[in-house]
Formats: structure tokens, sequence, C-alpha cells
């Protein structure tokens, strides 16, 4: 009793210490002069001033579709190459691991000053800023992709499932869509949240990769920064929004699909 | 030509030849058990019978059709797990229900054979259950059920009792010959429990090293093991050398062959036994007893060799250790090997 009572205790402690820059964020963004203990003058026009900037509405669906394209490439790729490891060459596993975990290591000003350099002159479409882009945030989230699903992976004792899937008749390709995916889907899920929130808040990477080209909102925000402490402010709190609906939805997704299965 | 067909066998993983030349058959409705100790290739054989495995030589027959090269999916066996294997995103009845489901069966066709699995296995109310709900005999009887309810020709059994408590294992096993029988279903048994082979099987092939030891119902391979290995995996017998043995009847034999008796041979008694035609005489100190439930295994010691002794656990039989002995035991009882 006393031990669920003290953890109870340190968890409130944890969301305080998470939720507070937040939420004094947010009153920031709502209050015109914030110079006494308690801010004054009530208002929403830096909402209203970023909700009329179509620089920041393209600059926020720009963000998500960057974020969102690369994850589901990354997805499908690292799913296909854990199938073929699986299935057919298990000795590869190592190979592939080590593969997986070198963009980890690596710098992500290091990692897009790199890609630039070597891509830059390239033909279309590798020269292709924004595809130079979602190719490096493929490789960038990568390594977190993929160690969250080989852990669910082994967790699950893949290979014995997809062997009792085909000696009941399930071809391999089935077996591992249809019974190995649908177990390791919350890993597949939480680790396409974390890269999600990864991309929205990265700057140097698409600084360096897309520059003036493709302004994301990160971009939109340096620029701001400068402007307005309160529109800033403001602007973080709407970034804070988009993130968790995108991580709101795809648990939705998740949850919906478990229950429709059952 | 017998129904399942092993011809000259060899699988190796890497330089490690784990299959070495396996020529065995099984008959129709049998209940076959592939015995032996861990790593000796029982488990090898039974993925490559059912095409887990590649051979790495040799030809694999089912009913006279050569099934060697074709993917488990075109064998049509079931096989039971020791980890159970169920699919976790899936309850009872969908576990159950997938064999069918690969197959294309009506829906109604799965509906009404899944219940057939579910009253066999008796798991009437758990059909929404998830496996992390049931009990590990549970678990194990969802995956027999599953494995059967698609007909396979042939039931695969890898230990799948191994994980299972005492008691439920007894009650599995006397389901798994059921079914066996109600079925007329033939089936391969996989352990390294000796007592679980005598219970279940028609026919046991004792592995050891890769290879088939021994092969024979479960009373021969008991009686009348074959080799030193037969007779130290199959019962306790008491593993002699002839020097040894010589020692114990006060006879000489020759040193460099082996004598196993069975324990539960001997007659013991508190004093001199009269002399009976074809029995070995001679008498004991009692070293140790320890209890095995019904049965008290004592240790005794003649002329400086140990040798085991099972007894009923009756009062009257309780001896003291340092205790003087008379015992016979019936010449046929020696086996040479």
């Amino acid at each position: 009793m006393k031990r669920e009572k003290s953890s109870s205790i340190l968890i409130v402690v944890i969301c305080i210490y998470l939720i507070l820059p937040l939420l004094l964020t947010f009153f920031y963004s709502m209050f015109q002069q914030w110079n006494d203990i308690l801010p004054s003058g009530f208002t929403t026009q830096y909402y209203q001033q970023l909700f009329a900037d179509s620089r920041f509405l393209s600059a926020l669906v720009r963000t998500v579709l960057i974020s969102v394209f690369p994850i589901f490439i990354c997805t499908v790729i690292v799913l296909l190459a854990m199938y073929v490891v699986i299935v057919y060459l298990p000795g590869l596993d190592r190979i592939m691991q080590v593969l997986c975990m070198i963009p980890y290591a690596i710098q992500g000003i290091i990692l897009a000053v790199g890609i630039l350099s070597l891509y830059v002159d390239a033909p279309e479409p590798f020269s292709n800023r924004v595809f130079m882009l979602t190719a490096t945030y493929c490789v960038m989230i990568l390594p977190y992709m993929y160690q969250s699903i080989k852990n669910n992976l082994n967790a699950v004792n893949a290979p014995r499932l997809l062997e009792t899937a085909q000696i009941l008749g399930a071809g391999k390709l089935r077996a591992f869509f249809s019974i190995i995916v649908p177990n390791i889907l919350s890993s597949i899920v939480i680790s396409m949240i974390l890269s999600a929130s990864m991309i929205f808040g990265d700057f140097v990477i698409v600084n360096t990769i897309g520059g003036s080209y493709f302004e994301t909102a990160q971009m939109y925000l340096y620029k701001m920064l400068a402007q307005s402490g309160q529109l800033s402010s403001a602007l973080i709190v709407l970034l804070f929004v988009t993130t968790l609906l995108i991580s709101v939805g795809a648990m939705a997704l998740k949850s919906k699909n478990k229950s429709s299965e059952r | 030509m017998s129904y399942i067909q092993f011809q000259n066998i060899h699988k190796s993983f890497g330089s490690n030849e784990v299959l070495k030349d396996i020529n065995l058959s099984v008959e129709q409705g049998q209940l076959i058990t592939l015995l032996g100790p861990s790593g000796c290739g029982k488990s090898t054989l039974l993925r490559c019978l059912a095409g887990l495995e590649d051979v790495t030589a040799g030809q694999i027959f089912l009913n006279g059709e050569n099934i060697t090269g074709k993917s488990p999916k075109e064998r049509k066996m079931g096989m039971v797990f020791q980890q159970y294997s169920l699919f976790p995103n899936l309850n009872v009845y969908e576990n159950i229900a997938f064999g069918l489901k690969m197959k294309k069966l009506a829906k109604d066709k799965i509906d009404k054979r899944v219940k057939e699995m579910v009253l066999m296995v008796d798991l009437i109310g758990k059909e929404h259950e998830y496996p992390y709900q049931l009990s590990g005999g549970q678990q194990q009887r969802v995956a027999l059920a599953r494995s059967i309810a698609t007909e396979p020709q042939v039931l695969l059994l890898d230990e799948p009792l191994s994980a299972i408590d005492a008691k439920l294992r007894k009650e599995l096993q006397t389901r798994i010959r059921q079914i066996n029988r109600q079925l007329g279903i033939t089936t391969i048994f996989v352990t390294h429990d000796q007592d679980e082979a005598m219970i279940l099987s028609d026919v046991i092939h004792l592995f050891h090293g890769g290879k088939i030891e021994q092969s024979g119902k479960p009373t021969e391979l008991y009686t009348s093991p074959k080799t030193k290995f037969a007779a130290s995996f199959i019962g306790s017998y008491n593993i002699l050398s002839g020097s040894d043995f010589g020692k114990i009847i006060g006879e000489e034999r020759n040193a460099q062959k082996n004598f196993a008796i069975r324990p539960e041979t001997f007659t013991v008694s508190p004093n001199p036994l009269p002399f009976t035609e074809g029995c070995h005489h001679f008498h004991a100190i009692v070293e140790s007893h320890i209890s095995h439930g019904n049965v008290l295994r004592y240790t005794l010691c003649t002329n400086g060799v140990s040798f085991h002794v099972d007894v009923l656990f009756r009062s009257f039989q309780l001896f003291e250790i340092g205790q003087k002995l008379y015992l016979s035991v019936e010449k046929k009882n020696c086996l040479e090997i």
C-alpha cells in the first residue's frame, strides 16, 4: 500500500515536471504581457496570426508529410528485410543488425553534409532536395525502427510462430503478415511515433539539406523566435498538438485493428 | 510399404552430423515415440518429416509418395510444439480455426469443426479467451485441437508435455492416446521421458548420437535392452561389468562383458532363501535407501560392489542400514549386453 502511494507520488511529480514547461508556454502564448507574477492581457491573436499565415500552414503540412513518408518507407523496408532474414537467410541477421545500427552513431550534421556533398550533383531524382531529405530521414530513423521491431520479434518467437502457421497451411508471406505483423504491431506503432517525433523536432538535417527549398515548421519556428516570444510559444504549442494528434491517431488505428481482429 | 518411411536419412548442420543414416518405418494409425536424451536428433527427424528442415541426404515417403522436397503446407501434417506456439493475437476459437481458414472451408463448416475440437479437448466456455488467459495445460490442449482440426495425415508431437506439471501431464498423456485411437491418426511423439514413452507408445525408437539405438514395443525395450546405453536409458538397470557381476554372484565372469539387471527382479529377504533352480543366490549389506513413492530403492553392497534393488513400499520390508539381506535373481534376468 505504502509502495503504491509512493509510486503514485513519483508519477505525479514526473508528470508535473513534463507538463509544466508546456503549460507555461501555453499561458505565455495566451497573454500579451507577463512581466509580473501573473500575466495580463488575455488574447488569442497569436494563434489567429499563425492560422492566417499561409507560410505557417504550408510549413506544417510539409512537416507532416516529410514525417509520414520516410516512416512508411522505412517500416516497409525493415519489415520486408526482417521477413527475408527470418524465413530465408537467418545467417544475415547479425549483418543486418550492424548495418541498421550504423546511422545511430552518425551525428545529424555529418549525415546531412555527407549526403548533400555526395548527391548534390547526382542525376534526378537523387539530387532533388525533397527526395534527399526523405531518404536521409529513412536512414536516420532506421536504428530505432529496426531495434524496436527486432526486440518484439524475439519476444514473440517469430520463427516458431511462422513454422506453426506454415504447418497449418499458410504460405510464408501470408504467415508473416497475418500472424507475425499483428503480433508486433505495438512495437511498429511505437517506433513510428518515436520516429515521427524525431523528424518533427529536427532542424539540423532539414536546414542543411532542405534549406530555403523546403521550409518546415522547425525552420519557421527558428525565424519566428527572432520576431515574437508569444508567437513562437503559440507555434510550439501547435506543433505539440500536431504531434500529439499524430500519436493518438496511430494508437487509435492500432486499437481499431486489434479490436477488429478480435 | 509402410505408411511413413524414412530411407537413409542424413542431416547435418555445418560439420555437425545430427542424423546418421536413419531408416525407420511407421504403420498407419500407430503411435510411435522417438525417445532419447537432448541432442540425439529425435526432434530434428520430426522437423524433417514436417518439412521444417531439409534432409542432407535420404528420402521420406508418406503413403507411398516421396515428400522429401515438399513444403510443410503440402505435407498436410499437424504439429504440436513444446512451447505451445499459439498465436497470441488470436483467441482459442480463432487459433483452432486458423488451419481450417487456410483450407478455405465454408464458415459454417469451420464453426462446426471448431466446436467439435473444443468439445474433444474439453475447453467449452474458453473459446473467446486469449492464450495469455489460459493455463499451460489449457494452452497445450488448444495447440492439440488446432493441430488435429485440419484432419492431418500425421500428427507430430515435439515434446508437448515437457513444460507441464506432472498431474496435468498424465491427463494429457491419456488424452493424446485417446485421440490417437479415436481418430486412428498416425502419431509421432518425441520425448526424453522414458516413462511417458512407455505409457503412450505402440513402438519406441530409442535414439542415441544421431542413430537409432534400438526399436521395439515398450515391454521389449524395457525387458531386453540390447546395448549399455539402452539399458541405462530405459528403466534403471544395474549395469555391471563382468568382474563386478562375478563378485556379486560369487562366480567368475568375463570382465569384457557387461551385465544389466533390473532392480525390481531381485527377490529380497532378511532370512536365507530356499535354493531355486535357474537363480543366482547371494547376500548383501544395506548401504542406503530412498523412497520413490510406492517403491523403496535400496542400495546394497556385496564384496565391495554396489547395486540397486527396488521393492514395494510395505512396512514389513523396511530394512535397516547395515542389515544383512539374502537375495536371489533369475539368471534370465541377468542380461549380457
